[in-house]
C-alpha cells in the first residue's frame, strides 16, 4: 500500500506549485470565477445597492419631518452611505455561501486547485468593489436632497475600503462558521433590522441610552459610521483612531473565523 | 381498465352548497395552519419584534420625539404589522409553492377554490393581530400616548387585513414568475416603510409623492386605523374606507379570475 496514489499527469509526479506568483495568478483566476459565477446577480446586486442607498438617503428625512437642523442633515447624509455598505458584506456574502451549500457547490469550490486563501481574498475583493457604486449614489443623493456641503477628504478612501472589507470578512466568517443556510439567512436579516433601527449610524450616539451606546462601542457599526463621517465632514468625529482599530479587529476576527473553517478539511 | 370502468359506472357525487363550502373552509384553515405549524410561532414572534422594534427604534432618531410624531409612528406600526403578512409573506409562500412545484397540487385538492382564499385571510388575521396589539402596547408604554380607541377600530382592522391579504393574494397568483413576485414584495416593504405616509404624516413627503399615495392603498389603511385609535389626527375617513373597499373588491375579482381559470 505504499504505491503512489497521486494523479500521474505529465508522466510522473504532480507539480505542486507554490510561491507568490502562483498565489497572485490564483487570486486573479478566482476573481474571474467569482464575477462570472455571480453572473446576473452582480448587476442585480449593484442595482439593489444603488436603489437602496438612494432610497434610504431620502427615507430617513421623511421620518424626521420638515424642519431638520443642519447637523442632523449632515449626520443622515454621511450615515446613509455607511449604512449602504452593510448589506453587501453582511447579507449578500452569507447568502451566497448559503446558496452554495443548498446547491451543493460549496465543497466543489474548496476543491479547486488554488490556495484557499486566494479564493477567500477574491471574494473579499469582489464584494468590496461591488459596494462602491451604492455608496457613491447614497452620498450623492443625500448631498443633493438635503442641500448641504460636505468636506470630503482623502481619508474617505481607507474608511470605505476598510468598512467594506470588514463587512465582507465578518459575513464570510459567519457564513462559513454557521452550517445551516436557514440560520444564516435569519442572522443576516436580524443584523439588517438591528442596524437600520438601533445603530448610531445616522444619528449621534448621544441620543442612545447609555447601555446601548456601550454595546455599540464594541460592535463595528458605530465605528464604521465614525470613520466614514470623518472622511466626509469636519468637526463631527473625534477619536477616529480607536474606530479604525476596532474595525481592524473585527476584520481580522472575520479572517480568523474563515481561516479556521476553510483551513480544516471536512 | 377495470378501475376506470368502475368510475364511469358509478359517478362520484359532486358536492356543492353552503354546508360543503363551510366544511371545506374549516378544513382548508386547518390545512394552512398545519402547514405553517413550525413557522407559526416564529412568524408571530417576529411580528411582535418588528412592530415593537420599529416603535422603539425610530424613537432613537429623535433627540426628543414630539407627541404628534410618536402618535403617527405608533399607529403606523400597527398598520405595518397588519399588512406585512398579507402583502409580503403570503405572496412569498405562493412563489415558493410555484418554485417547488407544489402549486398545482394545492389546486387539485377537492375543495372549492374560494375556500382557500377564505382560509388564508383567516390565518393571516390569526398571525397579524397579536403583533398589532403588542406593537401598540410597546409604543404606548414607551411614549405614553394619548390614544382614544373607539369601536371603529374593528372595521378598520378587518378591512385593512382583508384588503392587504387580498391584494397580495391576487398578485401572487396572477404573476407566473416567482422571481417577479419576490421583487414586488421587496418593493412593497420598501414603500410601506419609507415612501408611504404610514409611520409619519403625509406632509413629511414631497407633494407629488403624497399625492401619489392617495391612489395607493397604504395611506388609506393608516387613515382608517388612526381613526379607530386616536382623536383628531385624521379627517375624511369615509374616502379612505371607500378606496380600501375598491381595492379589496378589485383584488377579489382578479383573484377569482385567476383561481377560477383552468390552464
Amino acid at each position: 500500500m505504499t504505491a503512489d496514489v497521486r494523479p500521474r499527469a505529465f508522466g510522473g509526479a504532480t507539480i505542486v506549485q507554490t510561491g507568490p506568483r502562483r498565489w497572485l495568478r490564483s487570486y486573479r483566476m478566482m476573481m474571474r470565477f467569482d464575477v462570472r459565477g455571480l453572473g446576473q446577480w452582480l448587476m442585480i446586486g449593484i442595482a439593489v445597492q444603488v436603489l437602496m442607498g438612494a432610497g434610504m438617503a431620502v427615507m430617513y428625512g421623511f421620518y424626521l419631518g420638515g424642519d431638520v437642523p443642519d447637523v442632523v442633515k449632515v449626520f443622515i447624509a454621511t450615515g446613509v452611505p455607511a449604512l449602504g455598505l452593510i448589506p453587501m458584506g453582511l447579507v449578500m456574502v452569507p447568502q451566497m455561501v448559503g446558496q452554495q451549500r443548498i446547491a451543493q457547490t460549496y465543497d466543489f469550490i474548496w476543491s479547486l486547485p488554488v490556495p484557499r486563501l486566494a479564493a477567500a481574498a477574491s471574494t473579499f475583493t469582489v464584494f468590496t468593489l461591488m459596494a462602491i457604486p451604492g455608496f457613491a449614489t447614497a452620498l450623492g443623493v443625500g448631498v443633493w436632497y438635503y442641500g448641504i456641503a460636505l468636506q470630503v477628504s482623502w481619508m474617505v478612501v481607507p474608511a470605505v475600503l476598510l468598512t467594506s472589507l470588514m463587512c465582507s470578512s465578518v459575513g464570510f466568517g459567519m457564513a462559513h462558521a454557521v452550517k445551516s443556510p436557514m440560520v444564516i439567512n435569519f442572522i443576516a436579516n436580524m443584523i439588517v433590522f438591528f442596524v437600520l433601527l438601533f445603530s448610531p449610524i445616522i444619528v449621534p450616539v448621544a441620543q442612545f441610552p447609555d447601555w446601548l451606546a456601550s454595546v455599540h462601542k464594541a460592535l463595528p457599526f458605530y465605528h464604521m459610521a465614525q470613520v466614514i463621517r470623518d472622511g466626509l465632514s469636519n468637526g463631527f468625529v473625534t477619536e477616529v483612531g480607536t474606530s479604525y482599530v476596532v474595525l481592524g479587529a473585527w476584520t481580522v476576527g472575520g479572517w480568523l473565523a474563515t481561516a479556521w473553517v476553510v483551513g480544516r478539511r471536512g | 381498465m377495470t378501475a376506470s370502468l368502475a368510475i364511469e359506472t358509478a359517478p362520484i357525487p359532486i358536492r356543492a352548497g353552503v354546508g360543503h363550502w363551510l366544511s371545506s373552509y374549516v378544513m382548508m384553515t386547518r390545512w394552512e395552519l398545519t402547514s405553517l405549524r413550525m413557522l407559526l410561532p416564529l412568524i408571530v414572534a417576529l411580528q411582535v419584534v418588528i412592530g415593537g422594534g420599529f416603535a422603539l427604534g425610530i424613537g432613537l432618531f429623535f433627540d426628543q420625539m414630539p407627541v404628534r410624531n410618536a402618535l403617527y409612528l405608533s399607529t403606523g406600526v400597527t398598520v405595518v404589522t397588519l399588512i406585512t403578512v398579507g402583502l409580503v409573506l403570503g405572496p412569498q409562500l405562493v412563489a415558493n409553492h410555484k418554485t417547488a412545484g407544489t402549486y398545482d397540487f394545492m389546486w387539485s385538492l377537492p375543495v372549492p377554490r374560494t375556500t382557500q382564499a377564505g382560509a388564508w385571510v383567516t390565518v393571516n388575521s390569526v398571525i397579524a393581530l397579536p403583533g398589532m396589539v403588542a406593537a401598540l402596547l410597546i409604543a404606548d408604554l414607551r411614549y405614553d400616548l394619548p390614544l382614544r380607541i373607539t369601536l371603529s377600530i374593528v372595521p378598520a382592522v378587518l378591512l385593512t387585513i382583508v384588503a392587504a391579504t387580498m391584494i397580495g393574494y391576487a398578485f401572487a397568483h396572477a404573476i407566473r414568475k416567482p422571481m417577479i413576485t419576490q421583487l414586488i414584495t421587496t418593493l412593497v416593504i420598501f414603500v410601506i416603510l419609507g415612501f408611504a405616509p404610514i409611520n409619519f404624516p403625509p406632509d413629511n413627503l414631497p407633494r407629488w409623492l403624497a399625492d401619489l399615495n392617495l391612489y395607493l392603498p397604504f395611506y388609506h389603511m393608516a387613515v382608517v386605523m388612526r381613526d379607530g385609535l386616536t382623536e383628531g389626527l385624521v379627517t375624511e375617513v369615509g374616502i379612505s374606507y371607500l378606496v380600501l373597499g375598491v381595492y379589496t373588491v378589485a383584488s377579489v375579482v382578479v383573484a377569482a379570475w385567476v383561481i377560477g381559470r383552468r390552464d
